[in-house]
């Protein structure tokens, strides 16, 4: 057999779900397939939040990683009403304690001189270029400077009504959730969220799409 | 956000953000992909290491009885009796050692020597013994 067909494609199911881990207990199988599921259905959003936060790409998907790992193996067992504001909490520690290291790590770097940019290093990578769904060409340029400019509206928000407007937004968690994802209030997750939606009204008028 | 009132605002910003995921590309689906399946395989569980002591005395035992089976089956009587290359080997060099042996071939050639002499005996004596 060939070498390359014992690689697993990016796609395939999980090992946890075929069988090439000890996970022969019918009920962990059931659960490793619910958070299968689970974690499918909030990565993409999981990621835009966190790179709204982090501005950077590279630290958005180390951030949803480690998020997802850290759910895995302390709150797997926990139910599954339970996984998304748990989820989303673990996130938003991690996306702090990034940004708490970036700024100790930026105060350090501005003593040090003349400091190569890495921004030039990436290789290139074709899947970068590979197609998404595509909307019709109008659409999607209406839609390309809606977003670009709610992107940038988002950048200018104060962390913390970015994060509620974000999860009750983006993610349709309700106070309730926001607030335990948050780890603050239910008055408080109204009051950010409000403030946001007044700030990005007062900069993006009604965002018409 | 079911069951509440949605301005056009959050309804608009809604989609658009929706839209946005959509857009996130291949590269970035793909290790996400990735990061879940690393997610998952720490869910199988981590045989504790208590229970790998547990094995010990059980793996000692078996050990144990391995080696004397050996060595009973080593000194047992079918490999006593059952002529072996190496006895074979030491009986030969018994024969070279008679063959090179200088008395033994002192003795050999005195024969020689007695049949002279049991000839040249009277013939009285050989009756008197007889």
């Amino acid at each position: 057999m060939p070498e390359f067909a014992t690689l697993a494609s990016p796609y395939s199911m999980p090992a946890a779900l075929h069988g090439d881990t000890d996970l022969t207990d019918p009920q962990e199988q059931t659960q490793a397939r619910a958070l299968n599921q689970f974690l499918a259905g909030v990565e993409l959003k999981a990621f835009k939040i966190a790179q709204a936060a982090l501005r950077h790409e590279d630290d958005a998907l180390d951030a949803v990683q480690d998020a997802m790992l850290q759910l895995a193996r302390a709150y797997a067992a926990r139910p599954a009403e339970e996984w998304k504001p748990l989820f989303y909490r673990i996130l938003e520690n991690r996306i702090r304690d990034m940004q708490r290291r970036r700024t100790v790590r930026g105060r350090i770097m501005a003593w040090l001189p003349l400091r190569g940019g890495d921004d030039g290093d990436e290789e290139f990578d074709p899947l970068a270029l590979a197609a998404s769904p595509d909307p019709q060409p109008v659409r999607r340029l209406e839609l390309d400077e809606a977003m670009g400019a709610l992107e940038q509206a988002l950048q200018r928000l104060p962390r913390r009504q970015q994060q509620a407007f974000l999860l009750r937004t983006l993610e349709g968690l309700d106070v309730a959730q926001t607030a335990t994802a948050m780890g603050c209030s239910e008055g408080s997750v109204k009051t950010h969220y409000f403030r946001a939606v007044q700030a990005l009204r007062a900069q993006l008028g009604e965002l018409h799409t | 956000m079911s069951g509440e009132t949605v301005s056009p605002f959050e309804r608009n910003a809604r989609t658009v953000l929706e839209e946005s995921v959509q857009r996130v590309d291949a590269r970035t689906r793909s290790r996400l992909n990735q990061a879940r399946h690393k997610a998952l395989e720490a869910l199988s569980p981590q045989r504790p290491r208590w229970r790998s002591l547990t094995l010990m005395p059980a793996a000692g035992a078996l050990a144990a009885a391995v080696l004397v089976a050996f060595v009973l089956w080593g000194r047992g009587p079918h490999g006593a009796s059952t002529p072996t290359a190496l006895d074979a080997q030491h009986a030969e060099v018994e024969d070279m050692d008679l063959l090179t042996d200088k008395d033994s071939i002192d003795l050999m050639e005195g024969w020689d020597g007695f049949y002279e002499w049991a000839a040249s005996q009277p013939e009285s004596n050989v009756e008197s013994n007889t």
